[in-house]
Parts: structure tokens; sequence; C-alpha cells
């Protein structure tokens, strides 16, 4: 029963334009960075090494397709949470705007499982962008710009990964950066159970993710002890796959604490949801 | 009187004119064997140790056809010494751009080399100076230090092996002098780091870059479009 609402609720995230106005717009703004990168992407990489190339000098080709799809994959991770909170904000709250809520809770499936079929369509689109964004930077990338080995600019320095030490690791990124949005996307459908309109629950996600963000950005000793808490400030982890040695430890305490928050968000909303009084 | 103090003055100077002269014949010498090698081809492994770059060694093939025809595919990113082994050669093959002169004895890698100071004719360039130590015996290059003005010290220990007769390295150490690297802080956006790895140490001041050479390939002949980029 619970994967035939799966179904169902797929099936309604498919119906809505919205839901591919997320693909679009990773599409076009894929393909805007692409396209920069092709026509002037030297002088940008000049700009990164310019401080080291007044001693050394770099040979090899280093715009390649495995720096392409790390610049895209900087540029976009920031963005996407929105696209994916337009979607699953409304999933619940939409439904309760609409009118059509009830008539769901006719059917013979409990809320628990109405909810949670709810959180895994979520996932699941959420899973659709993500492998869309990876094919369009990883692939295409690679497509048009060539394999080779990576160069990563962090405030440590430089790291240069080799070519056959990259896949993996953009595997694990992704998979991170996939967790980090899943978090988005269960808050959002959290909100949305305490809501009644649609907005609502996709303004308030990015306002808590803005805050978040600010709160993490700040050098403020005050939010020191917080700070590692936020799931804004692990949203950034899938870098970690990029460092050498990999800091398994920093990577396993961040899926830790994603994880956390979705058990306690899904909780949350359950709870809510089994003892809210349907009157919409 | 004035005849005197003509004398004297040339007499002075006749021991600069002789170790230039003798300096001018330790280099001839040096670079006659570089100058037996029409073209070569060889397999290079690059490891750099630089503060603040973590890489791993690279693979590449270099060509060289004379007279200052230089190439390097590599596969990887590997990073050289702005000052690479061919502008040495490339510099001294030109005999009207610098004065050269014996400065004296020094031992390196356990051989008694002669130590020869070269100073480039034009003010305005990057070089600066140049010292070489070069062994006597076997006409050979076994350090080099050069000082430039945007590059600071560059450094390299050269090792021989397969192709002494012909005056090429097997393995070249270079010492480079490391700037403090700024990043540009917009680029490396680990906006949300928790944990800072800055240990409070004071970074290097050197970078080392080890070439290790092999399988050279020496006059069979290299076409020129391998040169084009």
């Amino acid at each position: 029963m619970l994967w035939n609402s799966v179904y169902n609720e797929f099936i309604k995230i498919t119906a809505k334009p919205r839901s591919y106005l997320g693909l679009l717009a990773i599409t076009v703004l894929v393909g805007v960075i692409l396209f920069a990168l092709k026509v002037d992407g030297q002088s940008m990489i000049a700009f990164v090494t310019s401080s080291f190339e007044q001693t050394l000098s770099f040979q090899g080709t280093l715009l390649n397709g495995n720096l392409v799809a790390f610049i895209v994959l900087q540029m976009l991770i920031i963005h996407i949470p929105l696209l994916v909170a337009l979607v699953t904000g409304d999933l619940v709250s939409g439904e309760a705007a609409s009118g059509t809520i009830r008539m769901l809770l006719t059917k013979p499936i409990s809320r628990t499982q109405l909810l949670l079929s709810k959180f895994i369509a979520g996932a699941v689109y959420t899973l659709c962008l993500i492998i869309w964004l990876g094919i369009l930077a990883v692939i295409v990338g690679k497509v048009l710009f060539g394999n080779g080995d990576l160069m990563v600019l962090n405030s440590d320095g430089l790291v240069i990964l080799q070519e056959q030490d990259v896949n993996w690791r953009y595997a694990g990124g992704f998979a991170v950066a996939f967790l980090a949005l899943l978090t988005v996307s269960t808050l959002s459908i959290c909100l949305s159970c305490f809501s009644n309109n649609s907005i609502g629950p996709i303004v308030v996600t990015m306002a808590i993710i803005i805050l978040f963000t600010i709160i993490g950005t700040l050098d403020v000793k005050l939010f020191d002890a917080i700070r590692p808490y936020l799931f804004t400030t692990h949203m950034a982890s899938w870098r970690s796959f990029f460092e050498e040695p990999l800091p398994l430890k920093e990577i396993i305490k961040s899926l830790i604490i994603l994880l956390a928050h979705q058990v306690i968000l899904i909780g949350l909303a359950l709870y809510h949801f089994n003892k809210k009084d349907i009157t919409t | 009187m004035i005849s005197r103090l003509i004398t004297l003055i040339l007499l002075g100077c006749l021991p600069v004119f002789a170790a230039a002269q003798d300096a001018t014949a330790i280099l001839e010498q040096m670079m006659a064997k570089w100058n037996r090698v029409k073209d070569y081809a060889v397999q290079v492994n690059i490891k750099s140790e630089i503060p603040l770059i973590k890489s791993f060694p690279v693979k590449a093939t270099i060509y060289f056809k004379q007279k200052d025809q230089f190439k390097m595919l590599s596969k990887g990113i590997a990073i050289l010494p702005k000052q690479n082994f061919n502008e040495l050669p490339k510099f001294l093959r030109d005999k009207n751009s610098y004065t050269a002169l014996i400065t004296g004895t020094e031992v390196v890698q356990t051989q008694k080399t002669t130590v020869l100071t070269v100073l480039p004719t034009d003010d305005s360039g990057d070089l600066v100076l140049l010292k070489l130590w070069i062994d006597p015996k076997t006409d050979l290059l076994l350090k080099s230090q050069s000082t430039t003005r945007s590059n600071g010290t560059i450094s390299a220990i050269y090792e021989y092996g397969s192709q002494t007769t012909f005056g090429l390295p097997d393995k070249m150490i270079f010492t480079v002098e490391v700037k403090k690297f700024k990043i540009p802080k917009g680029l490396a956006t680990d906006i949300n780091r928790t944990s800072s790895s800055d240990t409070g140490k004071p970074s290097p001041k050197n970078g080392k870059i080890t070439i290790t050479f092999a399988d050279y390939q020496l006059n069979k002949g290299i076409k020129d479009e391998v040169f084009r980029n």
C-alpha cells in the first residue's frame, strides 16, 4: 500500500509544471556556466593560479571536464535547495490548499504511511535533480572539455587529484550532496504539514537556509557552539571528498548530523500530521 | 709616472682576465657535451613537494631539439619551477649575454667543483646572478643557482648516470623559494568549514621538485610537428 501511495505521489509531482522548472533551471544554469568556461575559462584558471605562477609553472590541461564539473557543483549546489523546496514544500500544504487532503485521507492508508509516501516521493524527485545535475556537470563537462587531473582550490591551498582518482570522489560527493538536499526536502515537507497554503513552507524553508548559512558564515564566538550542529554547515560537506587525505571523520560527522536532522524532522512531521485536525 | 700607473692597473686586472678566460673555457667544455645532443626524448617522473600544494607524482615525456625547441607532454598536471631546465642552456648558449668568472672551489656530491659566477650583461633582465658548480674532471654541471628579480632564488642539483657523456642528468632536484601564496577567497568557497587545518606552525619557505629521467632516446630525430601547439 505504501509503495502504491509513493507511486501516486510521484505521479502527482510529475504532473505539476513547476517540477520541470527545477530540471530546466539546472539545464540552463549549467549550460551558461559551461559556455562561459569554454569561452573564457583559461582566464579564470589564470586568476586562481596567478599567486603560484610567480614561482612555479603548471604543465598539462588544467581546464578539463573534472574541473568544470567541480566548478559547476560549487556554483549550483547552494542554489538547488530552492528548486527542491519549490516542489517538496507544497506536497502536503498544496493538497490542504486545494482541498484534496481530506479525500486523500479517506483512502485505506494510515496517515503515517501517507506522509511517508510523500517523503519518499520528495526524495525520489531530489534524487532525479541531483542525477540530472551530475549528468550535465560530469558527463557533458567531460565530453566538452576532456578528461584530466582535477585541481581543487580550498582555503588550505591547492590539491591536485589524479584523473583515475576522481570518479569515486564525485560519486561520494554527489551522495553527500543528495543527503544534504534530502534534509532540505524533509524540512520543507515538515513545514508543509504545519501550513495550509502552498507558498508559505517554500519561503520559510529558504528563510531558514539563509539564516543558518549567515550564522554559519559569521565569525562570531556566540555562534561557535551551535554552528557545528546546523544542517547548512554540512551542506558543503561534498567538498570533503576532494581533499587529500580524505577527512573521513568529518564526512561521517556530517552524515550523522544530516541524518539526525532528517529523523527529527520526519518524526516531528509524523507527530503533527497524525494529531492534526484536517478541516480544509 | 703615468706609464707606471697604467702598468700597475693592467697587472692588477690580469687575474680577473685570466679567471674570465678560464671560466669561459670551462663553460665551453661543459656545453660541448650538450651540443653533441641534436635531439632527445625522455620519460620523466615529476614529484613536487611544495607548501600549500598537495599533488601526486606525474609522468611526462620531454622532447628537445636543437637549438631551443622544447616540449613537455603530460596527461596529468605537473608542477615545474618557473625557470625550468631548458632556460639554463638557452641562456649560456648566447656568449654575449653574460660574463663568467671563477669564484672558488667547493665539494658537491663528494666531487670537487669549480664555482663559476655568471653575471648577465643586460642589467634590466630578470636574471640577476647565476652560479654554477662544475666538475672540471668530467665537465659536468653538478649544481646551479639562479637569482631572479621575479622568482627569487632557484637552485638545482644534478645527478648523472646513463647519459654522462652527453651531460644529461638522470635526476634533477630543484629547490624553489616559495613566497606566501595568496588564495583568492572568493573561489575557495568552503564557507561552511567548521575546522581549520591551520596548525599555527610557520609554513616552509622552500619547495622541492624532483625530476627523474629515464629511457633517453638520443639523436634519433624528432619531427618539428611535435613542438607545435
